[in-house]
């Protein structure tokens, strides 16, 4: 009744169809692995693990025994930094003092004292792009999905999938991350989402507010995920277009991505931040 | 026991792509060494060996990566259709043609996640460095694919061959 070539003809379409299907049902379902993401991660990231170790093992060997000369430069170097960081610490200790005293007055809650657990990184992700890397924490160590993800230098990103021992954290330079935000100076608020080139957008900013390149943006609370204050980035690139109610702003994370080796979980999930006045 | 092997290297090969590779700046822009492996088994394995295999692999790197869940499975079963479907037409194992597969190979999966990042962010910019890292792996698949798919082909020919001998010898015997 049908020829060949038109059974493959209609073959194909189906098999269109249904990959189209497929992709666009999950893409509204994000991050859904139908119960197999445990199984793979528990399959996969205990030999990332060791490949990881034995890596860091052979490098650090490098590092430690046969580049001491460097090392020798570079201690005299840290010393007078040290010295420069000690001085500045002892400022920040009064800063920090007298801004406790303040937030106690002012009935403010404190953002800062979170539960953290370290994590290593284990592998990244096996697509250029998607951003995420596997952490060697999981849900024994009280890692679960949705929890934030920082560094002391800012936020890192997001758990999305967490097995036993292993999570897999989706980075802030995803593009499908996406963090409310503040900028430090002006309070201006936005939306950050992550760009395939390593940069940030940092959406619905007001044209009215007067960002400068440089300004630190730092997470707003606001999105219940992210505790108040920590850095993302700083303002790259500020456009004004002619027409429209926002501008357009870049932001560069402070964290790179490409040598991150360990981050902290955040296992506090912090209550909703009061809005900042414009 | 066939089966075993092939997991086992589609599971280094994972681990070499997420864990090794990533501190190895020469290899940033490398192409999917799994869609290396799907182009093998579509040009060289009977359908009935590599199918199952596919899948296993595809929920594999799905759950590893940060994109919707199907997107490799998507993306590896386009790659194996139109390896067979060349396959037809085109003498195994011809050296002039295995850099043309392998960047098809390469396009086909960098179309299809180009496609689905549009589905899923429709203001999605393609920066010129998201173009370049496509080239520069059509340019490795170019340069290395034939190179390991003839590596494959060949130990898995010695394997045939060492087992036909254990095998024989052993019928011998008895």
């Amino acid at each position: 009744m049908f020829s060949k070539r038109m059974m493959a003809i209609v073959g194909v379409i189906v098999l269109i169809a249904v990959s189209v299907i497929i992709l666009s049902i999950n893409s509204k379902r994000r991050y859904t692995s139908y119960g197999m993401g445990g199984v793979a991660l528990t399959l996969v990231a205990p030999f990332q693990e060791i490949v990881t170790d034995v890596i860091r093992f052979s490098r650090d060997i490098w590092q430690h025994y046969f580049m001491l000369v460097t090392t020798s430069q570079e201690n005299v170097h840290l010393r007078r930094e040290l010295r420069q960081a000690r001085e500045h610490k002892h400022r920040q200790d009064e800063i920090e003092l007298s801004n406790a005293r303040m937030r106690s007055l002012l009935g403010f809650r404190e953002t800062t004292a979170q539960r953290l657990v370290a994590a290593e990184v284990i592998g990244k992700d096996p697509s250029p792009w998607f951003k995420t890397i596997v952490i060697d924490k999981g849900l024994q160590d009280g890692v679960a999905k949705g929890l934030p993800v920082v560094m002391p230098e800012g936020v890192v990103g997001l758990v999305t999938n967490a097995a036993h021992h292993y999570a897999t954290v989706l980075l802030l330079i995803d593009q499908n991350s996406a963090i409310d935000a503040l900028a430090q100076d002006t309070r201006a608020r936005g939306i950050i989402e992550g760009e395939p080139a390593g940069h940030c957008r940092f959406k619905y900013v007001l044209r009215k507010y007067d960002i400068k390149i440089g300004e630190i943006a730092i997470a707003s609370g606001l999105d219940g995920v992210f505790p108040k204050g920590f850095r993302i980035g700083y303002v790259s690139e500020v456009v004004k277009p002619n027409a429209g109610i926002f501008q357009e702003v870049t932001v560069t994370p402070y964290i790179d991505f490409e040598k991150l080796e360990e981050v902290f979980v955040v296992l506090d999930r912090p209550l909703r931040a009061p809005a900042d006045k414009p | 026991m066939i089966y075993f092997i092939y997991i086992a290297i589609c599971l280094g090969m994972v681990i070499l792509q997420t864990s090794v590779m990533t501190y190895l700046p020469m290899f940033d822009r490398f192409y999917d060494l799994i869609a290396l492996f799907v182009i093998y088994l579509g040009l060289f394995r009977p359908v009935r060996e590599s199918v199952l295999l596919i899948v296993f692999v595809s929920v594999v790197m799905d759950t590893l990566s940060g994109g919707p869940f199907g997107l490799y499975l998507t993306t590896y079963g386009w790659i194996y259709v139109g390896v067979v479907w060349m396959g037809r037409f085109m003498r195994v194992g011809n050296w002039l043609l295995l850099p043309a597969v392998m960047a098809a190979g390469v396009v086909i999966q960098n179309m299809i996640f180009i496609v689905t990042v549009t589905m899923l962010i429709p203001d999605a910019q393609m920066p010129t460095k998201v173009l370049r890292s496509v080239t520069t792996q059509v340019l490795w698949a170019v340069v290395t694919g034939p190179l390991l798919l003839t590596l494959f082909s060949y130990a898995h020919q010695r394997w045939d061959q060492w087992k036909a001998d254990l095998f024989g010898e052993r019928n011998g015997l008895i």
